[in-house]
């Protein structure tokens, strides 16, 4: 579905990503994990084309959408606009099936996405790139600045989405907690290069791993733990 | 380029700037030339450590040579007197319209400017007392009583040491601590103010010091083309202020002395070509605004901070790997 | 009570004109956050190739239309001008504008020389209210209300407007679904390319235009457009209107010269007055 050879991305003279390799597979939930700045948010936006790549291969079959960092609200626009919005590189602008999907946001439909909360606008992020029918669905940090009530409940709808719709995602989570709970494989990025990778199992009980990037919550599988080194 | 390299280099072009007017016929162009160095250098310290644009700098020439030329013709004071209070007026006249003016910024502010020079031309037109629509003439030559300047050479001297003036009082400011406090503002105005800085004093400050030199250098010209209405300062002047000023370099304190140069020289060169045989005599105006405004916006996409900091960075680069 | 009218009518043309210009800048700006300095050059240009239009026996109707489709043209190759680096901060951009004003001063004086030109207008005037209303001002007045219920049609309502929206609210998400940003900002260029020759297209016949005719026109667009503080349209029409009457009003009752100043005034203290919801306005 996806595979990413070699990449490497540059701003000016720092290399943000040095030949990072990864692959997600059909109907998967690959998360991507690491401290800030490691340069997760490169590797998506590479994949959405809107940073250049220096050197390296992305190669996807089908369509991404991103679900941006920060949740990148067009603000003075109603909901119903920004997910109309969202189908702008496809041809169905119909906003519909994502109101079943997604039924909070029927109500908040004709609601100026500014004067959202922060998870509503999460929601609406979602939905807008739901809107271009995307293969596969890249979710730069779903938590960030998110009570743990409105995370838990926007993972629920991945987890549908995953496993009713066949979805595939890659998810890019500092709380490693949630990235491990919600997807079955994982890779951890630091200093842009991955420097581990398998099943979240077999990460989440690795000690050397944890120590350094996970801190003492991942294996309970939830936790504001922000990926702290020691 | 170290100290000693600095000083010669500049005592070069002392002396070439002081020899320079003994050989020329006709001094017009490069008293021009200086004047014009001096209102840019002004202008290049405003809008590079303020961050600013004014697009009507013209206004505070006008303040300028206004003052002179009510003062000694409607007034009857000695020219002398006259001259001092040019760059003061300007200078006042600045501080009192940058109160409210200066709240605005970026093109507000530019587009504010720009109207404050064309408020200031429409009143030098309308208003008698400032000239009605006749302007002020026979503004009598600057001296102290028997002594007269009366040639042009005499002018030529006059303005190169208004430029020395400015550039060493530019020199002295930039270093000084309202000079620090200057230079922070031109990296963030709410950066400046939490770092304890009166962002707006400061501002104020500067535009004031830049307005003073305008007038100074719009006095300087009262005398010497003795006439001055409201069609002496056009808006097109003061755009070429500030092209001068982005060509130079803003924020440097030899900015304004190479845009004016450069600047002028080109409108030189195309004076001259204008006036070949087979060009039309509108050749003139349409050569000159055209090249301006090629040069303007070749500067500005491609050597957005200036020449001035461009081959001085492109001069360190090439010392660094020592 | 007859002058009054006139006043009120030529007041309304000519605001109208502003309102124009003005909106011409809120297009540019909303999707680019650049202050095109051009919009009165673009006005000047729609004046001039009409002019030259009609001289040559085209239709009226035909020479407008085709005027303005230049102006469109010409202000899209501004856009590529001045948008041409990424990453240009807008004074920056401002200043390019400006330059590209001055070569086009250039240009108009090369191809139509210095003297002020008037193509002819729609003949005849029509009794309003007892008083005697020119055909062409009218004209301005209804051509000026149905291109604002066109921008406003445009905007809010139809899907590509609502992109172009998009790309002035949040460069990153709208580039994220899919729109050029870069090349919404040349089509709010040549938009505002298409409105600026129609403002001049519209008073040239009551007001003859030349190369330094750009000005005093950019000026009272970009006062008007501050009354909508850069993002309102609807207000920009107001303030156009208000500034356009205002002015007449000055110059039938006062001094005909101080039209401008007050103009200027009126949009000094506007900006100083709203200086910082102007600024909030920048930062977003």
């Amino acid at each position: 579905m996806l595979t990413i050879s070699d990449l490497v991305v540059r701003y000016g003279a720092a290399v943000a990503l040095d030949r990072v390799s990864l692959r997600v597979e059909r109907e998967e939930m690959v998360a991507l994990v690491g401290p800030n700045g490691a340069g997760k948010s490169s590797i998506v936006n590479a994949v959405s084309g809107v940073i250049p790549i220096a050197s390296g291969t992305i190669a996807l079959s089908g369509r991404a959408a991103q679900v941006p960092e920060g949740r990148q609200m067009f603000a003075d626009m109603t909901v119903e606009d920004n997910l109309r919005l969202g189908a702008w590189a496809v041809k169905d602008r119909d906003v519909a099936p994502i109101y079943e999907l997604l039924p909070d946001l029927a109500r908040l439909r004709k609601r100026l996405s500014g004067t959202l909360s922060g998870g509503q606008q999460q929601m609406v992020a979602v939905g807008r790139a739901l809107m271009a029918n995307p293969d596969i669905l890249l979710i730069d940090e779903l938590s960030l600045g998110l009570a743990p009530l409105v995370v838990a409940d926007l993972a629920a709808h991945l987890r549908t989405l995953n496993h009713e719709k066949g979805t595939t995602i890659l998810l890019i989570e500092q709380e490693v907690g949630l990235a491990f709970e919600l997807c079955e494989r994982a890779y951890v990025l630091e200093a842009g290069r991955i420097v581990a990778s398998g099943t979240s199992d077999e990460l989440r009980s690795d000690p050397s791993l944890r120590d350094a990037y996970f801190g003492r919550d991942a294996e309970s599988g939830s936790g504001p733990s922000a990926g702290e080194k020691r | 380029m170290n100290k000693w390299m600095r000083f010669a280099l500049i005592g070069v072009l002392a002396v070439v700037a002081a020899v320079l007017p003994l050989f020329l016929p006709d001094l017009t162009f490069y008293v021009q030339m200086v004047l014009a160095a001096v209102v840019v250098t002004g202008l290049a310290l405003f809008m590079g450590y303020a961050g600013q644009a004014s697009l009507g700098q013209g206004a505070f020439v006008a303040a300028g040579a206004l003052t002179v030329a009510v003062t000694t013709v409607q007034l009857q004071w000695p020219p002398l007197l006259a001259l001092v209070c040019a760059p003061l007026v300007a200078a006042g006249f600045a501080f009192v319209v940058g109160l409210p003016l200066l709240r605005l910024r970026g093109h507000y502010l530019a587009f504010g400017t720009l109207a404050l020079l064309l408020i200031v031309q429409t009143l030098m037109s309308t208003i008698p007392f400032l000239g009605g629509g006749l302007g002020i003439g026979g503004i009598p030559a600057l001296g102290v009583g028997e002594l007269v300047i009366s040639d042009q050479l005499g002018y030529a001297y006059l303005a190169l040491a208004a430029l020395a003036v400015t550039l060493l009082v530019s020199r002295n400011l930039v270093r000084s601590r309202f000079g620090r406090a200057v230079r922070a503002l031109a990296g963030s105005e709410s950066a400046a103010e939490s770092a304890g800085v009166d962002v707006v004093r400061t501002k104020l400050g500067i535009f004031s010091i830049a307005a003073g030199f305008a007038g100074l250098a719009g006095g300087i010209s009262a005398f010497f083309i003795p006439y001055v209405s409201g069609e002496s300062f056009p808006a097109v002047v003061s755009f070429t202020y500030v092209i001068m000023a982005v060509i130079g370099g803003l924020g440097t304190l030899w900015g304004g002395v190479v845009g004016a140069v450069l600047v002028s020289l080109l409108a030189q060169v195309l004076t001259t070509v204008s006036a070949s045989p087979g060009l039309p005599t509108t050749a003139g105006p349409i050569l000159q605004y055209a090249a301006y405004a090629a040069v303007l916006i070749l500067a500005l996409i491609f050597l957005p901070r200036g020449i001035l900091p461009s081959v001085s960075s492109a001069l360190t680069r090439r010392r660094a790997p020592r | 009570m007859n002058d009054i009218i006139i006043y009120l009518v030529s007041g309304l043309a000519i605001g109208c004109a502003f309102a124009l210009v003005g909106s011409g800048f809120v297009v540019v700006h909303r999707v680019t956050r650049v202050v095109n300095f051009t919009q009165g050059t673009l006005a000047v240009f729609g004046a001039m190739i009409s002019y030259s239009l009609l001289a040559q026996g085209l239709p009226h109707g035909l020479a407008e239309a085709l005027a303005v489709l230049a102006t469109g043209a010409i202000g899209l190759l501004f856009g590529l001008i001045a948008l041409s680096r990424r990453g240009t901060p807008p004074l920056i951009s401002l200043m390019i504008t400006l330059g590209l004003s001055i070569f086009s001063a250039a240009v108009i004086i090369l191809v139509w020389g210095q003297d002020p030109l008037s193509p002819p207008g729609l003949p005849g005037s029509v009794s309003i209210a007892g008083a005697s209303i020119e055909t062409q001002r009218l004209l301005v007045a209804v051509v000026a209300v149905v291109v604002f219920v066109g921008l406003w049609l445009f905007f809010d309502h139809s899907y590509a407007g609502k992109g172009l929206t998009a790309a002035a609210s949040n460069p990153r998400a709208a580039a994220l679904v899919g729109i050029n940003v870069r090349r919404m900002g040349l089509v709010s260029f040549a938009i505002a390319g298409v409105l600026g020759g129609i403002a001049g297209v519209l008073i040239a016949p009551s007001n003859a235009m030349s190369f330094s005719s750009d000005l005093p026109l950019a000026l009272s667009g970009f006062a008007a457009a501050v009354f909508g503080g850069l993002t309102s349209l609807w207000k920009t029409l107001i303030g156009g209107l208000v500034l356009g009457v205002a002015g007449q009003l000055v110059a039938g009752y006062l001094v005909g010269s101080y039209q401008t100043v007050i103009a200027l005034v009126m949009m000094l203290v506007l900006m100083i007055a709203r200086h910082r919801s102007l600024a909030v306005e920048e930062a977003k």
